[in-house]
């Protein structure tokens, strides 16, 4: 127990846990924000992030400079974003969130099927920002460019946002979009304009995600950010769905306590890692289905 | 039992006939699509038990599949083959071998007895809730078989498993599972249930425990999933994967394309996407058509499925059944037409 | 003579096969106050909510100075100058005062300020920063007539406003609605309140079974109750 503390506690740990909970916190921000607004839930949002990654693939195979690859990335995944949103959103609107997960699983299967035909099992490879998976010495202890990278990334995204949401007029329909959208369309808020930009503004965070973590994983798969995305879901649900603080803080916690508990457990459990987060998972759950981070019980039914 | 209730049961048991049929009248290669198809009945027959019953998404059935296999597998394979590819098994089930009958029912109180030990926590949660927590324990399920090689092959492949699950005792096994279900179903148990369904308040309100009515369909249909993993683990070599995301897709899909609120829905989505998901695994090897061969990409078959799940949802959630059970109706419907013209 | 800012020609609306409003004609000119009484699921606001859009009208028309809006999405009505203040108020309990009357602009047409609603209801520019959930019964119908108005409608629809409300609201409220009329809306109000409602409005309206029955002048504020009974009877 001792030694899993010790090591738990290690700054290196510390940041290498952050740095995941950063970029999960970005995953959950986006699958909060079309929740929020859309109140759907989609499965479908690591393939995006796959779409994403095998764009950045693409433009280093070719050699282009990363900044190109980095617009590419944007507008693939901005144009399949909203694809989504006119092809599977739209239509689905008022269905109860378990069709809508169900549907959207259905989408994931879809995108990551097309991917495998379109690439192969063994998928592209990202390389162009592999410079910042190097480690630079912060004291004594080495953390690598791409957790310092992450964290800012993330801290800038998500003070943005909030910018966005209670400085702006569009930010101001958002939120009351979110609150009560029918009450919103009556005074005028344009039904279509938000749920574009709430696709918008989460296809863009995805982008991010996928330059983010091509650096860590630059080999870009059909099945490229699953596992993640499955997590985030569970993260959100866990912290809270309904809203984006909640959910926000929710993804973070999921990824940090992956993180911690990947380098922590010792070896002989290490493998056991999804089932020490899952089973924490179900736990949470069962003692606050509404959320941990929400205020009061939340609005999920208990029998 | 009334008629109306005896075509609900029959139309199952005619299309399970049906494919029993062509499969006696195909080569054997094409035979194994047909049994693969009559084990995928039993899975989705076993989801609908508790999905379509309760109204509670379930993610994590396939978790019963695989722990039904494995409990099948680890017991029936030959006591010298064991060491093969399983080095680490707990000496009970390294010195236990069983028949092949034997290891189905086992397969089947292992898939139940986990089902009814997740469901006791689980089953107090619904809606989104519901469905991740499920999904969670498909992925502990998943993680635990991968590493635990104390219980199984972990990562390893089943091999030298029996091949005992042949075209009669795919039927079979189908058929139980079907009568099973339909006899839950109609029993006081299955119309509470369906009656949380519709209005969980009024159920409440004459006196439905929604909790223990779930956990019965639960634990019930982690019985019959635990059944198929059994038939499955006899049938292919299958593995840690096989049983894991891929097959939770697509038996989800079959539900839903079939209707997922009816045991009709259930057998006509398993027939009928296995059917196509044959069609197009022979074109993926290329498929003669009038002369001409018709090939196409590795990969294509989940792509037409997908979309196919995804459009039935958007367009007709109620599934190409309508979520209704098999029944006269529409046989009714035609009569007055015809009295007209008299 | 020009076209009125509201008519309502033959409306039906129905609700899964029941007709909720048959066949409703009324006309709300600019600077007048039009009163819609009756019982408990008249139609009363099933009407409002036709015109607002919320509901699909099944037959007749629905036209916003001549031009029909009906068939529209709601934002797209509110945009064209149409304001409700529904019942129940559904302001956004979690934004704050301010945040709220923001809300308002989305709809509107021309320039975007708070000035003239706070000096209609001075408490809101004190209470601009607090959550709208924390405010009294009273300041909340304040709050959302304020909302509707800050979109410089032309025409406004009101929900039962008196609903829960203190006799001095009640007063301010009305008094409100004099004072806006003046500025030349065009008012639709829905009420429970007959007496106050014929005192207050140009004509007012009796609906019962989703259908006009009676229309009464200010004249006829002292008789209301014997005729409106006369009539459902």
């Amino acid at each position: 127990m001792s030694d899993f503390l010790r090591t738990a506690v290690e700054l290196q740990v510390q940041a290498d846990a952050i740095g995941l909970g950063a970029i999960f916190a970005l995953m959950a921000v986006g699958i909060g924000l079309v929740f929020g607004v859309l109140r759907l839930v989609n499965f479908a949002y690591g393939q995006l992030i796959m779409a994403g990654g095998f764009a950045l693939a693409f433009a280093s195979e070719r050699g282009w400079p990363v900044a190109v690859g980095i617009a590419l990335c944007l507008v693939v995944v901005l144009a399949l974003s909203l694809a989504m949103e006119r092809v599977v959103f739209r239509p689905l609107r008022g269905q109860s969130p378990a069709v809508m997960l169900t549907a959207t699983f259905a989408v994931a299967f879809l995108l990551q099927s097309i991917a495998l035909i379109w690439f192969g099992p063994l998928g592209k490879t990202a390389v162009s920002l592999a410079q910042l998976n190097r480690p630079v010495s912060v004291g004594d202890v080495e953390i690598r460019k791409i957790t310092i990278v992450a964290i800012v990334t993330a801290a800038v995204c998500l003070a943005l946002l909030v910018l966005l949401l209670n400085r702006t007029s569009i930010g101001l329909h958002m939120r009351a979009a979110a609150m009560d959208f029918s009450t919103a369309r009556l005074v005028g808020v344009r039904a279509s304009l938000v749920s574009a930009v709430a696709v918008l503004l989460s296809g863009i965070l995805a982008a991010v995600v996928a330059v983010l973590l091509t650096v860590q994983f630059p080999t870009v798969t059909p099945t490229y950010a699953l596992r993640e995305t499955i997590l985030v879901l569970a993260g959100v649900v866990v912290g809270g769905m309904t809203r984006l603080v909640s959910a926000t803080l929710g993804g973070f916690a999921i990824g940090y306590v992956s993180g911690v508990l990947a380098a922590a457990l010792p070896s002989g459990q290490s493998q056991y890692l999804p089932s020490f987060v899952f089973g924490l998972v179900i736990l949470v759950l069962l003692l606050r289905p509404g959320g941990v981070f929400t205020r009061g019980a939340g609005t999920v039914e208990r029998v | 039992m009334r008629p109306r209730a005896l075509l609900q049961l029959a139309g199952p048991i005619a299309l399970v006939l049906g494919a029993v049929l062509v499969g006696l009248s195909v080569s054997r290669s094409t035979e194994i699509y047909v049994i693969n198809a009559l084990v995928s009945v039993a899975v989705v027959v076993a989801l609908y038990v508790f999905v379509g019953n309760s109204g509670v998404l379930s993610f994590g059935h396939i978790s019963f599949v695989a722990v039904g296999a494995w409990a099948a597998g680890v017991l029936s394979v030959p006591e010298q083959e064991k060491p093969a590819f399983m080095p680490f098994l707990f000496d009970f089930l390294r010195d236990t071998t069983v028949g092949n009958v034997p290891s189905l029912v086992i397969a089947g109180c292992v898939g139940g007895v986990f089902a009814l030990l997740v469901g006791l926590p689980l089953m107090r949660l619904s809606g989104l809730a519901a469905g991740i927590a499920t999904f969670a324990v498909l992925e502990i399920t998943n993680n635990v078989l991968r590493y635990y090689e104390k219980i199984g092959p972990g990562l390893n492949t089943f091999s030298s498993v029996p091949e005992t699950t042949d075209l009669e005792q795919a039927a079979i096994v189908a058929l139980v599972v079907i009568v099973v279900a339909f006899a839950y179903q109609q029993s006081r148990f299955g119309r509470q249930l369906r009656a949380t369904r519709e209005d969980p308040a009024a159920a409440r309100a004459v006196g439905v425990s929604i909790y223990r009515q779930r956990l019965v369909a639960f634990t019930l249909s982690g019985f019959l999933a635990g059944l198929a993993g059994g038939l499955y683990v006899h049938f292919l070599p299958i593995n840690v994967d096989t049983v894991y995301l891929d097959l939770t897709f697509i038996t989800l899909a079959m539900l839903v394309i079939g209707g997922a609120t009816s045991l009709w829905g259930a057998v006509v989505g398993a027939l009928s996407v296995s059917a196509l998901d044959s069609v197009l695994a022979n074109a993926e090897n290329g498929l003669d058509v009038l002369g001409r061969t018709i090939e196409v990409p590795a990969g294509t078959r989940i792509v037409v499925v997908s979309a196919l799940m995804a459009l039935v949802l958007i367009l007709r959630p109620s599934g190409l059944t309508g979520g209704r059970e098999l029944s006269f109706d529409w046989l009714r419907r035609l009569r007055p037409a015809r009295e007209a013209v008299e | 003579m020009s076209e009125p800012a509201l008519r309502v020609s033959g409306l039906e609306v129905a609700y899964g096969g029941v007709a909720a409003v048959r066949g409703l004609s009324l006309e709300v000119a600019e600077s007048e106050i039009v009163g819609l009484i009756g019982p408990n699921g008249a139609g009363k606001s099933t009407t409002l909510h036709a015109i607002m859009g919320l509901v699909p009208a099944r037959g007749g028309d629905i036209a916003l100075a001549g031009e029909s809006i009906r068939g529209r999405a709601p934002e797209s009505i509110a945009r064209s100058g149409v304001a409700l203040v529904p019942e129940g108020r559904r302001l956004f309990g979690e934004l704050t005062v301010r945040e709220n009357l923001e809300l308002g602009f989305a709809a509107a047409r021309g320039r975007d300020e708070l000035a003239f609603v706070y000096d209609l209801f001075p408490v809101l520019r004190d209470f601009g920063k607090r959550q709208a959930g924390t405010l009294s019964g009273g300041q909340q119908q304040q709050l959302a007539i304020a909302r509707a108005l800050v979109a410089r409608p032309s025409v406004l629809l009101l929900d039962e406003p008196s609903l829960g409300l203190a006799p001095t609201i009640v007063d301010l409220v009305f008094a409100t609605l004099e004072a806006i009329r003046v500025r030349g809306l065009a008012i639709l109000l829905v009420e429970q309140r007959a007496q106050r409602t014929v005192a207050l409005a140009d004509r007012t309206h009796v609906l019962a079974n989703g259908e006009l029955r009676l229309t009464l002048t200010r004249d006829d504020a002292a008789d209301t109750d014997r005729m409106i009974a006369a009539y459902l009877s």
